[in-house]
């Protein structure tokens, strides 16, 4: 049995190096002073994240992917609060199928998505601007704010809903000051999640962003096309940290327990 | 009668952003796909709507070739995560919610960088003079990962697979411990226990960890974009090529149409073994 349980170590420690492996020779890479990429590691620097300094595409890029990853993020938070406080409320007719549209673009390809959109302001002869963007990466990252949510409320208890309302409270008030605190880790962390996953996304964006509302991934990948170099390292270092503080945060400070 | 008809107006009311998210995002974006796709192009010429792209991708060699790669490529990639899950998720499921928890997020940690840093990742440790394959030279010979059918294995492996893991773990920490003690105590070996216990139980989940894992699997854009040779083109490679470098709306349209009935009869198929596995 002690030998069994050894072996599924074993193996669990395997499969982390494979998951986590890419992402550390990028970070080892991107302070290699070696100038042909990708090459044996020589000397620590840090001429690469400078370098990054003097590319202003990437910077304006990185600004208008945060306001994306803010805006799609805030609305589908607010939409997975309230639709998951319905859903899990009482029994809602068609709450299942209701439960199963909201996590579909999980099976959609995010390209089709993408292109669909494209397709439909083509049709009406809308132009595409930042609340195209913003739309789009909202509806994709959706059910990651809609699990979240239903697992809060999952362990919710809406007894206390009533207990507020007997003494006084409007529905309003009751949700404001009963339902949210609560609620309050798994909505940051739906939100934390949900941003970090828009702000990584290419395939959403490559086809419905203009040279002004360019995101960072889709002028990373134009710049991929020609070449990779270790200053496309630097900036996806900078990238990994930025996802790490988001897992870290939500593991140590919103104690959100994913398996459960 | 009144408060309860008000209750369910309620409920309405809060499911109303979300429906209108999902109908201006999806529903209505999708319509207008399916629309074009039914429509003639400079490739394909029929007379007003029909089939006649479809019957196009079928009938081509090459489009064909398109087609079954993409679903060889996503139900390898499917089957291999799944095996190499499964025993992550049985080891998680021996420890403590936190630990445990705290190995799903760690898992995720390339999902949450995103495609591009990690296909990066690959190029660097795959690529010829690279560090995980210039050691190996002298026994094995020049192997050719990046630029490969295998390139692209690795890189949508890699990426389903904590999604495969998190699912997988999620149904096997709801077994009871009571019930592999019980099977213990009536002295069955941990193979039995497996066999005859977990794996039945575990069924359900891990038809879902499939149907999550081949969905995820089949809409990969930048593994085969980057890991994959030009001539291992998937579907999702070509409905961008329709887009960007030929400008064929109608029949990006087609073949966007036709990755999404694949899937939904993968799914379908796959969410029926479910219903099946449960009831047995």
């Amino acid at each position: 049995m002690k030998a069994l349980r050894g072996l599924g170590i074993g193996w669990l420690v395997l499969v982390l190096i494979f998951l986590l492996g890419p992402t550390l020779v990028v970070l080892v890479d991107s302070i290699n002073s070696a100038t042909s990429f990708p090459s044996p590691f020589e000397q620590a620097t840090l001429r690469w994240y400078r370098a990054l300094g003097e590319h202003e595409e990437f910077l304006d890029a990185a600004i208008n992917s945060v306001e994306i990853a803010l805006a799609s993020s805030a609305i589908a938070t607010l939409c997975a609060f309230l639709g998951g406080f319905a859903l899990s409320r009482r029994r809602v007719r068609f709450g299942h199928a209701i439960s199963t549209a909201m996590l579909s673009p999980l099976f959609i390809p995010e390209i089709v998505i993408g292109l669909a959109i494209l397709q439909v302001l083509g049709l009406v002869a809308l132009p595409l601007s930042m609340l195209t963007l913003i739309v789009a990466h909202a509806v994709f990252v959706l059910p990651m704010a809609l699990r979240l949510t239903l697992s809060g409320f999952s362990r919710f208890d809406f007894g206390l809903l009533d207990a507020a309302r007997s003494l006084g409270a409007n529905p309003a008030r009751a949700m404001l000051a009963v339902t949210l605190p609560i609620l309050r880790p798994s909505l940051i962390a739906g939100f934390t999640l949900s941003a970090v996953f828009s702000f990584v996304n290419l395939p959403l964006s490559m086809f419905l962003t203009t040279p002004r509302t360019a995101t960072l991934p889709v002028v990373v990948f134009a710049y991929m096309e020609s070449r990779i170099d270790p200053m496309i390292a630097a900036l996806a270092t900078l990238v990994v940290l930025i996802a790490a503080a988001a897992t870290i945060g939500v593991d140590r400070f919103l104690r959100i327990r994913i398996l459960d | 009668m009144a408060r309860l008809r008000s209750g369910a107006s309620v409920s309405a009311w809060l499911l109303a952003p979300a429906s209108l998210l999902l109908i201006a995002g999806i529903a209505v974006p999708l319509c207008a796909t399916i629309w074009l796709s039914l429509s003639p192009n400079v490739l394909v010429h029929f007379d007003g709507k029909g089939l006649g792209n479809f019957q196009y991708l079928f009938k081509s060699k090459y489009y064909y070739g398109v087609i079954i790669r993409s679903l060889r490529i996503a139900a390898e990639a499917t089957v291999i995560a799944l095996i190499v899950a499964y025993p992550v998720a049985l080891t998680l499921r021996r420890m403590a919610s936190r630990r445990a928890s705290a190995v799903g997020l760690a898992m995720m940690l390339p999902v949450l960088s995103g495609p591009l840093v990690v296909v990066l990742g690959w190029m660097i440790l795959l690529s010829d003079g690279g560090p995980l394959l210039a050691p190996l030279t002298p026994y094995i010979g020049r192997l050719r990962i990046v630029g490969s059918e295998t390139g692209i294995i690795v890189g949508i492996v890699h990426f389903i697979l904590p999604f495969t893991v998190i699912s997988l773990a999620s149904v096997l920490r709801l077994i009871p411990e009571n019930l592999v003690e019980a099977a213990r105590s009536l002295g069955a070996t941990p193979l039995e226990i497996f066999r005859r216990v977990l794996l039945p139980l575990s069924l359900p989940g891990l038809l879902s960890a499939a149907i999550i894992g081949f969905s995820l699997a089949a809409s990969s854009f930048i593994a085969p974009h980057y890991l994959g040779g030009p001539a291992d083109v998937t579907l999702t490679a070509l409905v961008a090529q329709f887009v960007l470098a030929t400008f064929n709306g109608e029949m990006a349209a087609a073949v966007a149409v036709l990755l999404l009935v694949l899937m939904a009869a993968i799914i379908f198929l796959l969410s029926i073994a479910a219903a099946r596995s449960v009831r047995t």
